[in-house]
C-alpha cells in the first residue's frame, strides 16, 4: 500500500448541531407569535413577554434532567411531587428563618438533589424500570410534601426570592433572571451532551445499555447522575415556582408538573424510547407549550383550548419518531 | 511448506471448556497464520461458538495452551485478548443506531482534549478505517441508523479493527448479507488479509468457504476433527467431516396414509425474501422445510401464516387458492403455527398455563360468545397437560416459571385445540432437553396421525430426519431437492450448504 499525503479533512466533525424538529419548533413559534402579534397587539409588549418568559422557566429547567433521563431511556414521574416538597421545604426556611437568597436556593437544590439521588439509586441499582420506581417515589414525596405542609397553606413568604419573580428586582434589561438563567443551564449542558464523552455515554445508555456496558460505559452511574441532576434542577425550579407566586403557597404546589414537563421534552424531539435527544428541543417545547396557554388566554379562549393544542403536538411529535422509527427499520 | 516453518500468529492446543456436566469443547486445536482467512465449520452445538469466546477471552478454556507469536500467554477476559489484538465482530452488529459512526467506534475509549471529546483527531482516524475497509470518507459522521445492514457490519469491523487488531473473528457475517453485499465484504476480508491480519471466519454456507478461506478447521460434537488447506477439500468432503459417520438412527418406521394435499405452495414469491418454492404438505405427512440461517425458510412459514404476504405464485389450503392476511385469518382457515422464538412471540410468561392454552381461542370456549367459560378452559387445559405429559403442579402455574420443554409442549398445546388442518412448527425443538425432544417428536407424529398435515421448518438436520416423512432442501430462497426419511445427512447438509457436485 503506498502512503500518501492525507488530504485536507473537507468532512464536518459532527452532525448539524440543530436538528430537523427545533427548526420546525422555531418555526412554528415564530408563526404562532407573528399570529398573536397581529390579533391581540398587547402581546408583543414587555408586560405580556415577561410573565411568559417567567412561566416558561420552571417548566424548561426541569425539561433539562428530564431529556437526560429519557435519553438514557428512563423517565421521572416523580418530578411534580419532588417540586412540592422542595418548595414547600424551602417555603417553611423561609417562613421561620432569617436566611438570605443564596442559602434559600442551596437548601432547595440539597433537598431536590436528596430525592434525586433516591430515585437514581432505586432506578440504577435495583434494576426495575424507572416508571415504576418513580411512580412509586412520586406517591412518598407526596405524602412527605403533605406532612410537612402540615395544616393547609405556608403564608407569608417573605419577598427574599423575588430576584427569580415577577417583579422589578426578577429582571435584567428587562429580561426575567429565572429564564436567563434556565437558558445558562440549557446552553452548558448541550454543550456537555454533545462535546463530552460522559455526555455522549447517556446516548450509548439508551441505544442499548448492555452494548454500552461491554464498550466500557459505568452506566450505573450515568443513570444515577441522569436522576440526580434532574434533582437538582427541580430544587432550583422550586425556587422559581415560589418566586413567581403570592407569599402563599398551598398544596396544589408541584401539581401535574410532571406531565408538561415530559410534553416540552417529548414536543421537543427526544424520542421516549431512549438513545435521540437535545435540550435545546426541550427548551423550545417548553417555550411553545408555554406561547399556546397565554395565547389562548390573551384571545380569551378557553382555557380547555390550550390542552387540546398541547395534545394534538405531543402525538404529532411522537408520531413523527415513530415514523422516523419504522422508515429506518424498513430499510 | 513455507507455512510449515512460519510461527503461526495464534494456536491453541488441547483446549477443553466445561458447563457443568456438559463438555462444551475437548482437546480442540487451532492453529491461525498471520494474513490468512482461517474457517471454523461445524453443525450447530459442535463447539464452534465456544471456541471463539476462548479466543475472544468471553470464556475461559478449563485446560489446554494459547500461543501468541510462539509465546504462551494467558486470555482470562475480553480486555486480555483485545490488548493481545483479537477483535470480535458479532453476528448482530452490537452498534448505538443514534450515534454518528465516529462516536460508535470510539465509545468508551473516546480521546479527549482539555475535558472534551477530541473529534478531529477521532475523525481522521475513522477516515483511515474506512479507507481501509472501502467505504466513503463522510461517512465518519453519519448517523450509523441511516446506514444499511451491510454498512452497519462493515462499521462493527471497523470498531473492532480500531484497536489495531491482528486477528478479526467473523462469526456468521454472511447469514444476514445479500450476494452483493457478501461480495463487498470479501474485498474487506481480502484487503486485510493483505495487510497481514488473520481472519478467522465462521459460517454455515460451505461454498462460501472456498472463494475467501485459506484453511478450514472443522469440528464435531465439540473435537477439532481436522485443520485442511481449503484445495483439498470439496463441499461434499467438509459436510461429511462436520456429520461424521452415519448414525443408525432407529427411527420407527412410519406408513404415510396418502390423503389429499392439505398445504400447497405453487411458485411462491416474496421478493427479496424467497422465489419460486414449491412445496405440497399431505393429509397426515410431515414435511421438514431444511434451510440454513437466511435461506429463507422462515420467511416461508412467515407467509403461510400470514405474518408475511407472498408477492407472487400460489398458496393453497386444503385444496383451495387461499392468501392468508393475517394470523387471525390463517388461523380461520386452518392453519396453526408454533413459532421459532416462544419467548418472544409465543407465550405470555406471567399468565397461567391454562390462560396460555386458551388464548387465541377464547371464542370456542365462550358462553354465548362472550363470557370465558371457566370451568371448559379448566376442562380443556387439564386435558391437554394430560395427553402432552407436561410437567407441572396444576394448571394454573404461570409459564414463565416452567422449563424450556414443558412451555414449548404448552405453547403446542394451544394450537391442539382447534385440531389445524395444517401445522406449521418453526424449530421445535430449539433449546429444549433430549427427553422433551423425543415428546414433542412423539406429539407431533401423533398429531399428523389423527390428519393433521404438519410442516416442520428446522435448522436441526437430526430432527429433520428423524422425524419427516418427505425433506426439502431449500437454499438461497428456493426449493432445491427432495429427499426421503432415508437420506443421508451429508448429502442434505451438501444439498442446503451448495455446491452438491
Amino acid at each position: 500500500m503506498t502512503i500518501t499525503a492525507t488530504p485536507p479533512a473537507k468532512i464536518k466533525n459532527l452532525p448539524s448541531p440543530v436538528t430537523g424538529q427545533e427548526i420546525v419548533l422555531i418555526g412554528v413559534i415564530a408563526v404562532l407569535w407573528a399570529a398573536l402579534a397581529v390579533s391581540t397587539p398587547a402581546f408583543l409588549t414587555a408586560g405580556s413577554l415577561q410573565p411568559l418568559l417567567v412561566a416558561t422557566a420552571p417548566v424548561a429547567l426541569v425539561g433539562v434532567g428530564m431529556t437526560i433521563v429519557i435519553i438514557t431511556g428512563g423517565i421521572d414521574v416523580s418530578v411534580g411531587a419532588a417540586i412540592m416538597v422542595c418548595s414547600v421545604i424551602t417555603a417553611k426556611t423561609l417562613v421561620g428563618s432569617d436566611v438570605n437568597l443564596a442559602v434559600a436556593v442551596l437548601i432547595s437544590v440539597l433537598a431536590g438533589g436528596a430525592l434525586g439521588l433516591i430515585n437514581g439509586f432505586l432506578i440504577a441499582y435495583g434494576r426495575v424500570h424507572a416508571i415504576i420506581i418513580t411512580f412509586g417515589t412520586a406517591n412518598l414525596f407526596m405524602f412527605l410534601g403533605l406532612q410537612i405542609f402540615g395544616s393547609g397553606t405556608v403564608n407569608g413568604i417573605p419577598g427574599t426570592l423575588g430576584f427569580f419573580g415577577r417583579g422589578e428586582a426578577g429582571r435584567t434589561l428587562g429580561i426575567p433572571h429565572a429564564f436567563l438563567i434556565t437558558a445558562l443551564i440549557t446552553a452548558a449542558v448541550w454543550w456537555y451532551l454533545r462535546h463530552t464523552a460522559g455526555g455522549r455515554h447517556f446516548f450509548a445508555i439508551g441505544g442499548d445499555a448492555q452494548a454500552a456496558r461491554l464498550a466500557g460505559v459505568r452506566v450505573q452511574r450515568r443513570v444515577l447522575l441522569a436522576y440526580l441532576t434532574t434533582g437538582v434542577l427541580v430544587g432550583l425550579a422550586s425556587c422559581f415556582v415560589i418566586a413567581q407566586g403570592t407569599s402563599t403557597l398551598d398544596q396544589s404546589v408541584g401539581s401535574g408538573k410532571e406531565l408538561a414537563v415530559i410534553a416540552a421534552v417529548v414536543i421537543g424531539g427526544t424520542s421516549i424510547m431512549g438513545g435521540r435527544g437535545s435540550v435545546l428541543g426541550t427548551f423550545l417545547g417548553a417555550l411553545l407549550v408555554q406561547t399556546v396557554a397565554s395565547g389562548v388566554t390573551q384571545l380569551g379562549w378557553r382555557s380547555q383550548l390550550s390542552d387540546l393544542f398541547v395534545g394534538i403536538f405531543i402525538i404529532v411529535a411522537v408520531g413523527a419518531d415513530l415514523l422516523r422509527a419504522r422508515a429506518r427499520r424498513s430499510r | 511448506m513455507a507455512a510449515e516453518t512460519q510461527i503461526p500468529r495464534l494456536r491453541l492446543t488441547a483446549v477443553s471448556k466445561r458447563f457443568g456436566a456438559v463438555r462444551a469443547i475437548q482437546h480442540a486445536d487451532l492453529t491461525v497464520r498471520a494474513g490468512q482467512v482461517h474457517a471454523l465449520v461445524g453443525e450447530n452445538g459442535a463447539g464452534k461458538s465456544t471456541m471463539i469466546k476462548i479466543v475472544a477471552g468471553a470464556e475461559t478454556a478449563d485446560t489446554g495452551e494459547i500461543e501468541w507469536d510462539g509465546s504462551p500467554v494467558r486470555i482470562g477476559s475480553t480486555t486480555d485478548a483485545i490488548a493481545l489484538g483479537i477483535a470480535t465482530v458479532y453476528q448482530e452488529p452490537q452498534l448505538f443506531p443514534e450515534l454518528t459512526v465516529a462516536e460508535n467506534i470510539f465509545l468508551g475509549k473516546e480521546l479527549k482534549k482539555q475535558g472534551r471529546v477530541d473529534w478531529a483527531t477521532q475523525n481522521t482516524r475513522v477516515v483511515e478505517l474506512l479507507e481501509l475497509l472501502g467505504l466513503p470518507a463522510g461517512y465518519a459522521t453519519a448517523t450509523v441508523g441511516d446506514l444499511s445492514i451491510a454498512e452497519q457490519q462493515q462499521v462493527s469491523i471497523a470498531k473492532a479493527l480500531s484497536g489495531d487488531a491482528k486477528v478479526l473473528i467473523l462469526d456468521e457475517p454472511s447469514a444476514i448479507l445479500t450476494d452483493a453485499e457478501i461480495e463487498v465484504l470479501f474485498d474487506v476480508v481480502r484487503r486485510l488479509t493483505a495487510s497481514g491480519v488473520s481472519v478467522i471466519y465462521i459460517s454455515h454456507r460451505l461454498d462460501e468457504l472456498f472463494r475467501i478461506a485459506d484453511e478450514v478447521t472443522v469440528m464435531r460434537d465439540g473435537r477439532t476433527i481436522g485443520t485442511y488447506p481449503i484445495g483439498e477439500l470439496s463441499v461434499r468432503q467438509i459436510a461429511h467431516l462436520m456429520v461424521g459417520e452415519e448414525l443408525s438412527d432407529a427411527r420407527p418406521h412410519r406408513e404415510v396414509p396418502a390423503g389429499p394435499a392439505m398445504l400447497e405452495l405453487r411458485g411462491l414469491t416474496r421478493t427479496g425474501k424467497f422465489a419460486d418454492v414449491d412445496v405440497t404438505v399431505h393429509q397426515g405427512e410431515i414435511v421438514a422445510l431444511y434451510g440454513l440461517v437466511g435461506s429463507g425458510v422462515s420467511e416461508i412459514a412467515a407467509c403461510c401464516y400470514g405474518i408475511e404476504r407472498a408477492t407472487g405464485g400460489t398458496l393453497a389450503i386444503a385444496g383451495k387458492p387461499e392468501n392468508p392476511r393475517n394470523p387471525e385469518h390463517a388461523q380461520r382457515l386452518g392453519v396453526a403455527l408454533l413459532p421459532a422464538n416462544r419467548k418472544v412471540e409465543g407465550m405470555f410468561g406471567f399468565q397461567s398455563l391454562a390462560f396460555n392454552i386458551s388464548a387465541g381461542h377464547l371464542r370456542l370456549l365462550s358462553k354465548l360468545g362472550v363470557f370465558v367459560d371457566r370451568a371448559r378452559e379448566k376442562a380443556v387445559a387439564l386435558d391437554l397437560i394430560k395427553r402432552l405429559a407436561v410437567r407441572t403442579p396444576h394448571e394454573r402455574q404461570p409459564i414463565s416459571a416452567m422449563s424450556g420443554g414443558n412451555a414449548q409442549k404448552v405453547v403446542l398445546a394451544r394450537q391442539l385445540v382447534e385440531r389445524p388442518k395444517v401445522l406449521i412448527l418453526a424449530e421445535p425443538t430449539q433449546g429444549v432437553d433430549v427427553g422433551a425432544k423425543e415428546e414433542i417428536h412423539r406429539l407431533i407424529t401423533e398429531l399428523a396421525e389423527e390428519g393433521t398435515a404438519v410442516l416442520v421448518v428446522t435448522s436441526d438436520l437430526p430432527e429433520a430426519l428423524r422425524i419427516a416423512d418427505r425433506i426439502q432442501v431449500v437454499r438461497g430462497g428456493t426449493t432445491t431437492e427432495e429427499f426421503g426419511p432415508d437420506a443421508k445427512q451429508v448429502d442434505l447438509l451438501a444439498a442446503a450448504a451448495g455446491g452438491s457436485e
